[in-house]
């Protein structure tokens, strides 16, 4: 297991090395004047757009505008970010948490309701379980999560109030940019709580509620339909039908024989969401204005920002690599028969 | 449990929780929120907080008129007239600050003025402000407007051709710009009529000992070329700190949520702000502003026309609207287009499936179009008649402006007249195709384009226009490379006066002009003489020609000048709208909350 995991880790640089190649290279498709766009947003600078091509490089052959942006790097330098109006690095730093707090608190209820419905929907099925739970999954997953996000925004926001788009209210803001609160892990609900600061706690979750709840509605679905099948297939194997014959209680015979085979195609479901999610989740952040990593990327890919973009990439290249070792982790952890060669 | 108790038992859990945080439940009406904070609402927010970098109306409006402040300041809703603000007088002939011959002015330093930081504001400041402003010089960034105006209208870059600077430069502005007691005597190359109106936008006053402290320029000639023309923001040492004179502190500027927060000075020089804070937030869907607005946590929002419905009739909010701003939309027609690789004019002959590269050279054909487009219907429909026709490329509200000005009539039987002449005959026997681009996203330019596609093809079925919205990146190296054939821009102005206008759509180095391929010698000619003349009345006879030329050449068919659309809540207090304000929200000054 170790050596699987070192190898994998060792593959990781070249990863990212491959995926900034390969950014690269596609961003050469562009010409300098539309890599030059990003800068030049007004007819004012019409006149000096030659000036800014010749600034920022764009008009040096690829190696060399690579082999720079890698000579920066080496100093740990990604680049200028101008749609975050910071270094590629700070950006990462800066949005990456928010999104793996939004990740977190959504993934917990996506995986212990999916897993509940969709284990109901199995063991009851054709009943009234299963009929909700599918046709719950099927409503859900029927409409797009920007839809979801509008609805979740209009009525828990412009009507009820409750859940506020952004990322806190005016006073928190405020009192968390103060000199009173101090951030340990960039998390800012951990931060809150070891500041001691419940109401901001409670804020910050107030604002995080309409994307994790987007989230959960359009996400769950499809756990509970993985769920569900995946568990239909194992409760007709012969195994189950001899715990069963030996008296187990059915509690036992679903929860420890059936549902723990069960989890494997659930477990690569959920790393590969988690992995998305953590990627950013683009529209529920655009819509409920979260300052996300997903956000900041969309917008960069957008506006052409290279660096951004390239930096980008890098970053959720690893996170995808690192997201898949989870999995294939997590597979022999669940089922002993698997080893990890 | 059984399921369906399970079940319930969820949902009971949810609404549980969801009403555990209810904390902050609020009205939305009544009871004014947030009482000595403003709250501003914004899509694209600032990109940097350095003047001498900021070149855009985001940026520019978190910290003109708040953290910082100009020599002379606009007087109330006029563009034409001003008052003192750190300079003590505006100058003028009558009392000496303007020298008879138009180029030496003299402005009185007003004492006693401090810097956040707690330092006086001395006359050293100011021209350390301007020679900083005008020396730095980021590509694409606004020194030309100080330059041009102190040094010449042919200077508007502190480098050659090669991005070298140009070695006397330094030289050339420290001569200009003199420290005399309490005086800064700016001496012009020539007499420039916008002079004053440039500075009542653009002469923003920094302290010198915050920069140098914070490891900006030292104001020495010998190092000017370690700072001058820098690529990104952040290498300008005002990017995210500020040490200004004006009515409110920078408190922070989280670039996460690009959120700036401004707070009282409570040493301003005048009577210190009525509001405590200021907050501009950006948020780039309209819906979460839409609903902020509604619930009081927003001030004010930026909205688009399209989405002006969307905030009628909620209670609590004020639509302020007809606001002038000054700025000119037009169609763009490019008299000698780049044929190579060129897919937007077809075959590239005059055959019906293409134009020739220098189809729009035939004045014919530009007036043929001039007489289609119908520029009342355009502001009524696709404006919702918010905004004024143009008739020359001067806005309302600027010297110069005309509103009964010659344009073209709306006539089909000429149109098809002017197309018969055109190309002798061969336009309207054989027709044409083209593409015209607007950038995508602008739903008025949309519609133009469409309105004129629909006109030119009514007349003639050999008549073929496609009209294509294309993103940005795409619009910009085609309008480089001149292979727009017709297009569809705007412009803003940068300060309150003609040259600014007549110079880009009709000067034969202009933003626009100069890509088109249009010259003429009696519109440069006149520009010139324009711009070096102080006396309004002979300036505005000047301009008078300079319209009747845009009208008679039409190298650009002009189509309306826009209109503001301002969003707020009823509580806001102390508000107003002057041209020249970059943002909505105005001055925040002399603004309260109920």
């Amino acid at each position: 297991m170790t050596a699987f995991v070192g190898r994998r880790l060792i593959l990781l640089p070249v990863v990212a090395f491959g995926v900034t190649v390969l950014i690269f290279a596609l961003l050469q498709f562009l010409s300098p004047d539309q890599r030059a766009s990003l800068y030049v947003t007004d007819p004012r600078q019409f006149d000096r757009i030659d000036s800014i091509i010749r600034a920022h490089g764009l008009d040096k052959p690829v190696h060399i505008q690579y082999w720079n942006w890698l000579k920066e790097l080496a100093h740990g330098n990604f680049g200028w970010s101008k749609t975050a109006s910071m270094r590629v690095s700070e950006a990462i730093g800066a949005f990456f948490p928010n999104t793996l707090e939004l990740t977190i608190y959504m993934f917990i209820p996506i995986i212990l309701i999916g897993l509940w419905l969709g284990t109901k929907a199995a063991v009851h099925r054709d009943r009234f379980a299963d009929h909700f739970s599918r046709f719950f999954a099927i409503s859900l997953r029927g409409l797009p999560s920007f839809v979801w996000g509008l609805i979740v925004l209009m009525l828990f926001y412009g009507w009820l109030n409750w859940f506020p788009p952004g990322r806190l209210s005016l006073d928190a803001d405020l009192y968390v940019r103060s000199d009173q609160f101090r951030t340990y892990t960039r998390l800012l609900t951990v931060d809150a709580l070891l500041n001691g600061q419940v109401w901001i706690f409670l804020d910050a979750l107030r604002h995080m509620a309409g994307p994790i709840l987007t989230l959960v509605l359009v996400e769950m679905a499809l756990l509970v339909r993985i769920t569900r099948s995946s568990m239909l297939e194992v409760l007709r194997q012969d195994y189950v039908r001899t715990a069963r014959a030996k008296g187990l209680a059915e509690s036992v015979v679903i929860m420890k024989h059936a549902r723990r085979n069960a989890l494997i195609p659930v477990i690569t479901l959920s790393s590969l969401l988690f992995v998305g999610l953590l990627g950013g989740v683009v529209l529920a952040e655009t819509i409920f204005n979260y300052p996300g990593i997903g956000k900041w990327g969309a917008e960069a890919a957008v506006q052409l920002d290279v660096p951004a973009v390239t930096g980008f990439g890098m970053f959720i290249a690893l996170v995808t690599v690192l997201g898949n070792l989870a999995a294939d982790i997590l597979y022999a952890a669940v089922d002993p028969r698997i080893r990890v060669q | 449990m059984n399921f369906k108790r399970k079940l319930l038992a969820l949902v009971a859990l949810t609404m549980a929780l969801s009403m555990v945080m209810l904390s902050g439940i609020a009205s939305g009406q009544g009871a004014v929120k947030n009482q000595d904070t403003m709250v501003v609402q914004s899509f694209g927010g600032p990109g940097t907080l350095d003047p001498s970098f900021s070149y855009d109306t985001a940026s520019s409006g978190a910290f003109l008129w708040t953290i910082y402040e100009t020599l002379i300041f606009f007087s109330g809703s006029r563009t034409d007239l001003y008052v003192p603000m750190l300079a003590t007088e505006v100058p003028s002939i009558a009392n000496g600050g303007i020298s008879r011959d138009g180029r030496t002015y003299t402005f009185k330093i007003r004492q006693g003025v401090k810097f956040h930081d707690g330092s006086p504001m001395t006359a050293a400041d100011v021209k350390y402000s301007l020679m900083r402003f005008m020396l730095l010089d980021p590509p694409g960034g606004p020194a030309w407007i100080l330059l041009s105006a102190v040094l010449g209208l042919d200077v508007e870059t502190t480098r050659d051709d090669n991005d070298k600077l140009i070695p006397d430069i330094w030289d050339r502005t420290n001569r200009a710009i003199q420290v005399k007691g309490n005086n800064v005597v700016i001496t012009l190359k020539d007499p420039f009529g916008p002079f004053l109106n440039i500075m009542a936008t653009w002469s923003i006053v920094v302290s010198k000992r915050f920069v140098v402290a914070n490891g900006g320029w030292d104001g020495a000639k010998a190092t000017l070329a370690k700072y001058n023309g820098l690529p990104n923001e952040d290498q300008y040492t005002l990017f995210d700190k500020a040490s200004g004179t004006g009515p409110f502190k920078l408190d922070s500027w989280d670039r996460k949520t690009n959120t700036v927060v401004l707070v009282r000075n409570d040493s301003y020089w005048r009577a210190p702000a009525k509001l405590r804070r200021v907050v501009l937030q950006t948020v780039e869907e309209f819906g979460p502003r839409r609903l902020a607005l509604q619930n009081g946590d927003a001030d004010y929002i930026a909205v688009d026309r399209a989405d002006q419905l969307a905030v009628t009739g909620i209670p609590g909010v004020s639509l302020v609207d007809d606001l002038p701003i000054l700025s000119t939309d037009a169609f763009f027609f490019q008299l000698a287009l780049n044929a190579q690789g060129n897919r937007n004019i077809g075959s590239g002959r005059l055959d019906g499936n293409g134009i020739p590269p220098n189809f729009f050279s035939d004045i014919h054909v530009r007036r043929g179009f001039a007489h289609l487009f119908d520029r009342d219907r355009f502001v009524r429909e696709a404006l919702r008649g918010k905004g004024t026709v143009a008739h020359g490329p001067i806005p309302k509200g600027v010297l110069g402006y005309n509103p009964k000005g010659q344009w073209y009539e709306l006539s089909r039987d000429k149109a098809i007249a002017e197309f018969r002449e055109a190309w002798g005959g061969q336009v309207w026997e054989r027709g044409f195709k083209f593409t015209l681009l607007y950038n995508a996203g602008n739903i008025s330019r949309q519609t133009a384009a469409q309105m004129l596609k629909e006109a030119a093809e009514s007349i003639n079925p050999k008549f073929q226009i496609d009209v294509q919205g294309v993103p940005w990146a795409t619009y910009l190296p085609q309008y480089r490379g001149r292979q727009l054939p017709l297009y569809v821009l705007g412009w803003i102005a940068d300060f309150a006066d003609p040259h600014n206008f007549a110079q880009p759509f009709l000067s034969s180095n202009g933003a626009f002009t100069g890509r088109q391929g249009y010259k003429n010698a009696d519109a440069d000619r006149l520009i010139e003489a324009a711009a070096r003349e102080t006396d309004p009345k002979k300036r505005a006879a000047l301009y008078a020609q300079i319209e009747e030329i845009a009208f008679r050449d039409i190298p650009t068919l002009y189509t309306a000048h826009g209109v503001r659309l301002v969003v707020k809540r009823s509580w806001v207090r102390g508000w107003y709208h002057n041209p020249m304000f970059f943002v909505g929200f105005g001055y925040l000054y002399s603004q309260s909350k109920q």
